[in-house]
This record gives structure tokens, C-alpha cells and sequence, in this order.
């Protein structure tokens, strides 16, 4: 498995690779874009705090992480495709307002994990204690990343243990029976 | 060859009675031309079952322009349903209008294509009650029931066996059994509510939502391909295993393999000739949804299907000098007395305990279902009617990510699920009323000149009370069964039609005067033309009404056969 370095160089924005609709139309449109570049609606500066952010909610643990994944492309698919105006406008003052409340342009960008745990840990934490906030956003942002993940096929199959054809229904399992769901 | 016009019988719309109707009455041995208005849905071809989630980008998600552009008004009602992988199951708001009378509002949410909503429906199913039949003759309201339980009782049995029921013998005279197959059993924090319920509130029940769901197939239903549900819950994407009910999954092809079945897609029936000499529908009058092509088909005897609100439209549609105001409506009553059922009242709450619990397999539609009390096990309400309630626990680690924290123990979070949470919502009975109803508009028309419908539908203060109240024992059951954390927005009643469930624009009765069918669904105006659609109904109890539909569907069938086996017809 690649380190988080060069897989956040390597980045591919893309939908899992594969084909998405373009909005309104019947045409296909193959959502990619290059490495390096800004997304098809992020800035770059955007594409790389959330794919920090992305990572520190759900890291690389002994299943792939919300970079191995590529989460960050699947927001952006998601802003660029799926959104209207008002959706992407309020995407748009979320990051920035997270930007704003972790300084990340000074320098939480460069924090190591820990140090960074500890300042996107307390957010997060302010964000769920009050009810409805200015840090709503950042819970709709946590969800695009919760959602992101777990619709990929090593979020879905690995982590989440998503089955297909479940076959059966058990109502009641006790939860250190390692099932799929 | 040229296609066949004529037919012993002739079914308008595919969807889940005119499907119950047309296997029936092919089994009878009539020739049935079944007519739909929308195309054919090829189950290989169409249904998206199959996907996995990372096959569908944006969550599946139709993009906002589009529901803003295409699915305005059926986006907001079935936000859980409408994805882009089967968006073709709803019909385009900006192509099939209509009109909402000023200062109303209504839902009219539809599918268009072999098997109407039965293949988007949510499959919760339940028989109407003894008192259902009698309230309205004993509160004065509306009209009587032609019928009672009692005669519907063969015809819900012989359609439940065919169709099959997953749920559970509860031995409530309000809510009847059915014949079932093995329920889908409840989860331990269900089961926990339902104890605690039970035992706070005697004459309160919380039992297995009842789902049209295969979970012991039977031979009948496995030589119509059907086999058991796979706890897939892609239910809304069609169903390649055939495991719930819809027409296409078994009357359609039960139909067909008496070889007396004829389907006919994209056929838009504008009207019913009359013949005034001989008092019968003489003719259906279509139009090609796709060249325009304007033809008509004729037959012995007419089912209208084709939902409520349709088949009051093409009746409205259907002048005459015989019936100036639209056929078989010397009543008046034809798009009169529209009801629904309505929502928007409910709690939701964290029950502690059970976090070292989950499920395996994704139970399609509903967990519980709460029968209603109101004025049956219970009467110090103050309103008249009910509601029952629908709900479900599920773990909150399955709530998208809205939950504290961050890194390697949020990740693992959504395996170990816990803590719980329980919610119901409430469905109530909306009481007839003759002012809510659907009309022609007198100069708007659609692109096939069909004039557009127009609705002038609203709640009564009984359905305000109603909901308030439910609202309020919502809140009282959560609290009864230990439920921390316990939210419930203030009511906020569903628009009329949101719940999908119309029905009333073409009562049965007694009395011509006063009503459009007799107890049969047969016109008391019209001979040979039956209506067993959610049309014929005369009060709207609060159970979901499918099940009911195909029971007086299969009745109405066999008593057109008899009629016509008779010479009567």
C-alpha cells in the first residue's frame, strides 16, 4: 500500500473510475482530472484541505483510508455534478469557515497527525455540542466524507463488510461477531 | 397482421389492481387487452437492482438542477426512492402537469410504464378492518358501505395467497390477520419497545410491519419465477428475484400464461364511447403516447385502473349528450371525495442497552407497525378516525457521519453500531369530503390535448387534531419505552397526495344519487363498466390501501365474468 505522501501526489480526482452523467444531460461525461490540478470545482487549495480533513476523520487503519479511496474526488464529482448553486455556495463558506477556524493557512496543513488530530478533534466537538451553528457546515462536510467512503467498493467491501446478496436477515448479532452488514 | 381491436375485456392501466384485475379476468377465460399509457418496463433491460453503491456516482443521487427542472413535485415526496439509476420510474413534472387550485397544495406522484407503482411501491400491507367498513354509517359522515368485511374476507384471503405476505399472527379484530408468510422478525430493540409499549399502554399493539415481501415461497409463486426476498432492500430498483409483489413480478405474468392476455404500451386513453341504445361503453378511445395516433379498441365489459385520480379524469373526459358532466356521473360524485392519507407527525428517540447489538441484511420497508387505537381500544379522543404508525429502529452509527469524533474510532463506529435509535410516524385516516376533488381545467391541455387536472384538495380540522394529538403519544410511547434524547419536530401535515395513496374519486354506494359504483365497482349508470382502482372507495381508514385495491379488483373480476358467463352482461 502507497504512503499517504504519494498518494495525495498521485491523486486522481475521479468517481471511481467510472462513468457519471452529466447533470440535466443524457450524454456521459467521464468525470477524471489530472494529478496536480485543481478539481472540477475545487480550488487546489480546497482539494488539499479536504483531502486532509478527509484523511484525519477516517484514516488508513488496517483498512484503506478516505485518501486510499480517493474521497476528495468523490466530493468534487459530487459539488460538480450533483450540486446546485446553493449547495456548492454553502460547500464553498463550510471550507472556508473550517479554514478559517483551524487556521489552516497557517500552518495546520503542515501539522503531523497527531498535532492535527488534536485541533480537528476539538472542532469537531464544538460542531456537534451546539445545535445549529455556523459549524453545520463542517457536519454536512463530515457527511459527504462518511457517505463518500462507505459508497466506495473498499470502503463499502472492506471496512463496512457490505455484502451484495445478504441471503438472510438476522435481527439481533452480537456485535463481536465480526458480519458483514 | 393488424393488431386486434377486439376484445372480451378491456383493463385500463397495468399497475397494481389493473394487473390483479387482468389476471382474473384472463384466468376466467375472457381475452383481455390490458392498456397502459407509459412503455414497457423489460425487468433485464431496466431494473438497477443489481448496482452496487460504488456503481452509482453521487450516492445515486439525481443532480438538484434536474429535480429542480424534471421532479419539482415528485422529488420532495420520495426523496428515498427517486434516484438516477431508476429516475425513469417517475414520471417528468415538466411534461405531465397540472394544477393546484389557488391556496392548495397536492402531490401527484406516478410511474408510467408496464406495472405503474407497483414496482416503486413500499410494499407495507395491511387488510381494512370490520369498523373501516361501518364508521361512516355510524358517525353520519359521507355515505355507507355497500359492503362489509365479511364479503371482502374470501377475496383478500385468495389474493393474499397469491401475492404473498411476510408478518405475523396477531389475532387483532381491528387489524386482521392475513395469510402470511414468516414475518421479517424484529430487531432486540424492537422487540424491547413493543414490550415496554404494550405494558404502559394495554389495547396499544406494536407488531412486524406486514410487507409484500416472499419469505416462503410457495410453488405457485416459484413457477412464476418468483423466489425469496434477498435482504437487499433495492427494492425501488426493481426486484430481479422477483421477491416483492408488483404486476410485473406476478399478475402481469400470470395473465400472460393463460395466453389470453394482449398488453398494449404507450396508449393514452382519452375516453369511453357510449352507446346509449344499448347502455354500455362502446369503445376506448386512445391516443399513442408516441406518434399521436389516435385508434380505439373495443370489448364486452371495461375495468378502469388506471389510479384514482386517472380514471375519474377519463370518465370527466368521457361527454356525451347522455352525460353532459362526464360518464356515469348522473352523481356528481365522479372526482369528488379525493383523499389521501396524511403524515407529518411522529418522535424519534435513543434507546441505551443494546449497543453491543446489530443486524445482518438490509430489511426491505418498514420494521413495526403500531395498528390504530383511536377510537377502538381507546375513545376519549378528541377527533373521530385514527392513525396507526410506522417505524423502525436502526443504529445510529448508520447515521451518515452525524456523529462526534474523528479518526480510527469514528471509522470503526459504523461496525459497532450503537447506541439505537427508534422512530414512528404517524398515518391517519382522512375523512371524505365532497369539495375536495379533482376537475378538467377548461383550457389547458396537455401534448396529447388531454386538459390538464386540476386539484382543490385540503384538510379538515379532524386531520389537524388528528395529527397533533399523534404527535403527543408519539412522544408519550417513546418516553414509556425509556427512549433518551427524544426529538419531534412540530406537525407539519404531509400535502395532500404525499402519501400516495389517493383514492375516493368514484364511490361505491347504495344509492345512484349519491354514488358512482355499486358494491360490485360496476357503474350504477354504466353496466358494463367497473372501476376497482382506489376510486370505489369510500372512506380511507388508515391502513395502507394496495392490498384492499386488489381484493375488490379480484371480487369485481369474477363477478364481471359471472355477469357476462350469465348473458346479463
Amino acid at each position: 500500500m502507497k504512503t499517504r505522501r504519494e498518494l495525495l501526489r498521485e491523486l486522481i480526482i475521479s468517481v471511481g473510475g467510472i462513468t457519471a452523467l452529466a447533470a440535466c444531460g443524457d450524454a456521459p461525461v467521464v468525470v477524471a482530472t489530472a494529478t496536480g490540478e485543481a478539481g472540477r470545482f475545487h480550488t487546489p487549495e480546497e482539494m488539499e484541505l479536504m483531502a486532509r480533513l478527509a484523511e484525519l476523520i477516517i484514516p488508513r487503519t488496517e483498512t484503506p483510508g478516505a485518501i486510499d479511496v480517493n474521497v476528495p474526488g468523490y466530493i468534487d464529482g459530487l459539488m460538480a455534478d450533483w450540486a446546485g448553486e446553493e449547495t456548492r455556495a454553502a460547500h464553498r463558506r463550510a471550507l472556508a469557515e473550517i479554514r478559517r477556524r483551524l487556521s489552516a493557512d497557517g500552518g495546520f496543513l503542515a501539522l503531523d497527525d497527531s498535532e492535527a488530530e488534536i485541533l480537528l478533534a476539538e472542532l469537531d466537538r464544538a460542531a456537534f455540542a451546539e445545535a445549529a451553528g455556523e459549524l453545520g457546515g463542517y457536519r454536512t462536510f463530515k457527511g459527504y466524507v462518511t457517505r463518500s467512503y462507505f459508497a466506495t467498493e473498499d470502503g463499502a467491501r472492506e471496512e463496512l463488510q457490505w455484502v451484495a446478496v445478504p441471503g438472510r436477515w438476522d435481527p439481533d448479532v452480537l456485535v463481536s461477531d465480526r458480519q458483514g452488514v | 397482421m393488424a393488431e386486434a381491436t377486439q376484445f372480451d375485456a378491456i383493463v385500463v392501466g397495468s399497475g397494481m389492481s389493473g394487473g390483479m384485475s387482468a389476471k382474473e379476468l384472463c384466468e376466467r377465460g375472457l381475452r383481455v387487452l390490458v392498456l397502459e399509457r407509459g412503455p414497457e418496463i423489460v425487468p433485464e433491460r431496466d431494473y438497477s437492482d443489481n448496482l452496487s453503491p460504488w456503481q452509482s456516482p453521487n450516492f445515486d443521487n439525481v443532480s438538484e438542477d434536474e429535480i429542480a427542472q424534471r421532479y419539482f413535485r415528485q422529488y420532495p415526496g420520495v426523496p428515498y426512492a427517486l434516484k438516477e439509476s431508476n429516475k425513469d420510474f417517475w414520471v417528468r413534472d415538466d411534461i405531465h402537469d397540472y394544477v393546484e387550485a389557488e391556496g392548495t397544495r397536492y402531490e401527484w406522484l406516478r410511474g408510467y410504464h408496464t406495472a405503474g407503482r407497483s414496482i416503486m411501491w413500499s410494499r407495507q400491507t395491511y387488510r381494512l378492518g370490520p369498523q373501516d367498513f361501518e364508521e361512516n354509517q355510524r358517525e353520519g359522515v359521507a355515505i355507507d358501505w355497500p359492503v362489509r368485511y365479511e364479503d371482502i374476507v374470501p377475496w383478500y384471503e385468495k389474493v393474499e395467497t397469491f401475492v404473498g405476505i411476510a408478518g405475523s399472527e396477531e389475532g387483532l379484530s381491528h387489524l386482521p390477520d392475513s395469510v402470511f408468510q414468516p414475518p421479517f422478525e424484529l430487531t432486540a430493540v424492537e422487540k424491547a419497545f413493543r414490550q415496554r409499549v404494550e405494558a404502559s399502554f394495554p389495547g396499544r399493539n406494536v407488531i412486524p410491519a406486514r410487507v409484500a415481501h416472499l419469505t416462503d415461497a410457495t410453488e405457485e409463486q416459484r413457477s412464476l419465477g418468483r423466489s425469496n426476498c434477498q435482504l437487499r432492500n433495492r427494492c425501488h430498483h426493481g426486484c430481479s428475484f422477483r421477491s416483492y409483489f408488483s404486476s410485473l413480478n406476478a399478475t402481469l405474468p400470470a395473465a400472460e400464461r393463460t395466453g389470453n392476455l394482449t398488453m398494449v404500451h404507450n396508449a393514452i386513453v382519452q375516453s369511453l364511447e357510449y352507446d346509449p341504445e344499448s347502455n354500455r361503453v362502446s369503445g376506448v378511445r386512445v391516443v399513442d403516447a408516441e406518434t399521436s395516433e389516435a385508434r380505439t379498441y373495443t370489448s364486452r365489459i371495461v375495468f378502469l385502473n388506471a389510479s384514482a385520480i386517472a380514471s375519474a379524469l377519463i370518465l370527466l373526459q368521457s361527454q356525451s349528450e347522455s352525460f353532459p358532466t362526464g360518464l356515469a356521473n348522473r352523481s356528481d360524485q365522479v372526482g369528488r371525495n379525493l383523499m389521501d392519507h396524511v403524515s407529518g407527525a411522529g418522535a424519534a428517540g435513543i434507546m441505551r442497552g443494546f449497543d453491543d447489538r446489530k443486524v445482518f441484511g438490509r430489511r426491505p420497508s418498514g420494521g413495526i407497525y403500531i395498528p390504530r387505537y383511536a377510537n377502538i381500544t381507546e375513545t376519549d379522543k378528541p377527533y373521530t378516525r385514527g392513525f396507526g404508525y410506522q417505524g423502525g429502529a436502526s443504529p445510529l452509527g448508520h447515521a451518515n457521519g452525524q456523529i462526534p469524533g474523528i479518526g480510527r474510532q469514528f471509522k470503526e463506529s459504523h461496525r459497532r453500531p450503537g447506541p439505537w435509535r427508534i422512530s414512528i410516524g404517524a398515518f391517519g385516516e382522512q375523512l371524505p369530503n365532497p369539495d375536495n376533488r379533482v376537475t378538467l381545467h377548461p383550457t389547458r391541455a396537455d401534448r396529447w390535448g388531454n386538459p390538464l387536472p386540476v386539484f382543490e384538495v385540503r384538510y379538515s380540522r379532524n386531520e389537524e387534531i388528528m395529527l397533533e394529538e399523534a404527535r403527543k403519544d408519539a412522544i408519550a410511547m417513546l418516553e414509556a419505552a425509556g427512549c433518551e434524547e427524544i426529538t419531534s419536530s412540530p406537525v407539519n401535515l404531509t400535502n395532500p397526495g404525499n402519501r400516495i395513496h389517493e383514492m375516493g374519486s368514484a364511490r361505491m354506494g347504495r344509492d345512484p344519487a349519491s354514488s358512482v359504483l355499486n358494491g360490485w365497482c360496476q357503474a350504477h349508470d354504466v353496466p358494463n363498466l367497473f372501476i376497482t382502482d382506489g376510486a370505489f372507495m369510500v372512506s380511507a381508514a388508515c391502513q395502507n390501501p394496495s392490498l384492499t385495491y386488489m381484493a375488490f379488483s379480484a371480487r369485481a373480476a369474477n363477478h364481471a365474468a359471472d355477469l357476462l358467463a350469465e348473458g346479463t352482461l
